[in-house]
């Protein structure tokens, strides 16, 4: 079989989510000599770019974009180590903490953002709901994440995202991170207001942000 | 029907279950079986569906899936599960014809049937949404208030106390709760409705401390406390000690639901079914009087979509054939006042709620998330809308919304954010700008001469 074939095989299987079929399919392409970066770059990412665009297109929803990333997750677990030891890390797009603030509990919105920025190849740390404002400054420091991400659905728990942004400019580390802010009532205004980086009214928005803040970074232009 | 006590129970010992495989490994594939099982299809032609037998296969469908996942405790990690007779029971028994409000405003929301001449509750107000000011608070609740056809007032919610944020959890938070409360009674009272029943109360606490605090100042046991789920299928402690609470102070409940289209629920179909099966969770777990459902697009944060109106639509008949609690649905439209879009949008899916057994309320207008865009005319418009379409067919109320829907279906990505209160209206007189009283007009003039409404004479703004 061709080697784009097999390629285009596993890009199905993970748009599938069917992570027995996956795994049966990476086994086979490595018996094969493929090389496991060659497995994730040009099967597997492919197959989470196109669940992302099937999701904004409103082709899928949330529970396939989930299944996926799940059955991304457990192909990695096995491509991780092989990757390592023949060509040293795997170097993710970057990196993201992400959360929804202290006392505000959904979730929802936050876990579409977690799935979309997985589809496009970041590694994502997510500390939950509820969560303390120093955590998210603590966490990201132990991570060495590229980007914060902060999530609040209700205008009572918003101001929990500025503490967030003086939680990092207390502990001295704010121009370490990309802080993007979103949420049901957050607005631009609103992001500027508080000294956020980028504010993503969508999940779109949201990994569109993330991205142009590592290629920033990247070239060393940013933070 | 089983006690709360026994929920509380379950709660605490049901099932082990993980968030993650509740949601991926319980709910998500019951949602797809009883779908799948059931033969229930999105038809994006027909946002107001007439066809009872999908109507029952949705709530079928609706109460297998709870039968299958029962609802998920975070707190506990544990499932609370129902067999299928708990369920019938709590249809059996469950409360029916419960009045709100006091004096000459005492009311039952009535139990409607698809296509019902009986005319629909009105609950009229800005459904929570944030005003800067309490001089705008009371302004506009005097101003909603003085419509006639509202039946009951869902108040804003102050977004500052004494300049400051309030912050969720803080004390601020019951300064809050306790100030909205005190607010919302003195401009009823200025209104001349003293007894007009609060059914969002406490809309600035989000705590059960804060709810708890506000009732302390001025909720009455007629009043209704908005108590909710968490998406989806799930109900955590707060929201239990809520329930706690308002059973021992006889405080009635809104059982509310805004199930997310494009969330776990998935599409349309998904979404439909399961907000069905929360009309049960409503009875059960949250011991509620109402159901307050706001089915709402996952991407532009509306009700007022074409899909999510077909949900809501097919929901209502849905519960409203089976179940005896009724439903109070409320909305947000993405446009802000003072647009004409806010008014079709509005318009758009009271009219597939009105016709299908259901009641309204308006309204968070510009998503009900923008500071002080709220204005009276948007409860006032739709409620003169649900009265005039009371009795009609659903059939012509899905020509209806489709042509409303063209007006503005494209705009939804971008919608007009509109004016502050405090820029379209007289706050000290609670009176509209005159440019606003023309727009209104124009618009109730369309809805005349294009689809032939007639409107209840009720010159609040001839």
């Amino acid at each position: 079989m061709a080697n784009d074939s097999i390629y285009d095989q596993l890009k199905v299987g993970v748009i599938e989510a069917d992570t027995e079929r996956l795994l049966a399919m990476i086994d086979d392409a490595l018996r094969q000599d493929l090389e496991p970066i060659d497995i994730v770059e040009k099967g597997l990412t492919p197959g989470m770019r196109e669940i992302g665009e099937m999701f904004r297109r409103y082709e899928v929803y949330l529970p396939e974009m989930m299944m996926a990333a799940e059955t991304w997750e457990q192909a990695m677990q096995v491509l991780d180590p092989r990757i390592a030891a023949s060509t040293g890390d795997r170097r993710a797009v970057g990196r993201v903490v992400i959360g929804t603030v202290k006392d505000d509990i959904h979730s929802l919105g936050k876990n579409i953002v977690i799935t979309m920025l997985k589809a496009s190849g970041f590694e994502v740390l997510d500390l939950g709901i509820d969560v303390a404002a120093s955590t998210f400054a603590i966490k990201a420091e132990e991570v060495d994440a590229d980007v914060i991400a902060v999530s609040a659905l209700m205008t009572t728990t918003m101001p929990q995202q500025r503490d967030v942004i003086e939680h990092l400019e207390a502990r001295g580390v704010r121009d370490k991170f990309y802080v993007l802010v979103g949420g049901g009532v957050t607005t631009q205004g609103w992001a500027d207001e508080i000294g956020a980086d980028g504010y993503g009214e969508t999940a779109g928005d949201a990994v569109a942000l993330a991205l142009d803040a590592v290629a920033e970074k990247a070239k060393g232009s940013g933070k | 029907m089983i006690s709360f006590s026994k929920v509380v129970d379950r709660a605490l010992t049901g099932p082990i279950c993980s968030e993650r495989d509740f949601e991926l490994r319980i709910f998500v594939p019951a949602v797809r079986q009883v779908v799948k099982k059931y033969d229930i299809r999105y038809a994006p032609q027909n946002p107001v569906p007439a066809d009872d037998g999908l109507a029952d296969r949705v709530w079928e469908a609706g109460v297998e899936l709870l039968c299958e996942t029962g609802v998920y405790c975070p707190d506990t990690e544990r499932r609370i599960v129902f067999s299928r007779d708990e369920l019938d029971a709590a249809l059996q028994v469950g409360p029916r014809g419960v009045i709100f409000g006091e004096g000459s405003d005492a009311k039952a929301v009535p139990r409607r049937v698809p296509e019902d001449v009986t005319p629909p509750w009105c609950s009229v107000g800005a459904g929570g949404g944030p005003v800067s000011t309490e001089q705008n608070l009371v302004s506009l609740v005097k101003a909603y208030a003085e419509n006639p056809l509202g039946d009951s007032i869902t108040a804003p919610s102050l977004s500052k106390v004494d300049g400051r944020l309030v912050v969720a959890g803080s004390p601020l938070e019951i300064e809050g709760a306790i100030r909205t409360m005190v607010l919302t009674r003195e401009a009823l009272r200025r209104a001349g409705r003293p007894g007009m029943p609060i059914v969002n109360a406490v809309s600035s606490a989000v705590r059960a401390a804060g709810h708890i605090a506000g009732h302390r100042f001025g909720i009455r046991p007629t009043d209704a406390l908005e108590i909710g789920s968490v998406h989806e299928m799930k109900v955590d402690f707060d929201s239990l000690n809520k329930v706690a609470y308002s059973l021992a102070n006889g405080s009635l409940i809104y059982g509310e639901n805004g199930v997310i289209l494009g969330g776990l629920a998935g599409g349309p179909a998904g979404t439909a079914v399961v907000t069905a099966a929360y009309n049960l969770v409503d009875s059960l777990v949250l011991r509620a009087a109402v159901q307050h459902p706001f089915p709402t697009h996952f991407d532009l944060r509306t009700t007022s979509t074409r899909d999510t109106i077909w949900v809501r639509s097919l929901a209502n008949q849905a519960v409203s054939r089976n179940s005896p609690l009724p439903i109070v649905n409320i909305g947000y439209a993405g446009a802000g006042p003072m647009t004409k879009q806010v008014l079709y949008e509005f318009s758009a899916w009271v009219i597939g709620c009105v016709v299908s057994g259901g009641s309204i309320e308006v309204g968070g207008s510009a998503k009900g998330v923008v500071v002080d865009h709220t204005s009276p005319v948007e409860p006032l418009f739709a409620s003169e809308v649900a009265h005039a379409v009371a009795g009609m067919g659903r059939k012509e109320a899905n020509g209806i919304v489709n042509a409303l829907l063209e007006k503005y279906e494209d705009n939804l990505r971008d919608p007009p954010k509109g004016q502050r209160y405090q820029d379209c209206f007289d706050v000290e007189t609670g009176v509209p700008s005159e440019e606003f009283v023309e727009l209104y007009q124009a618009v109730k003039g369309e809805m005349m001469d294009q689809f032939g409404l007639q409107f209840k004479p009720i010159s609040v703004y001839p």
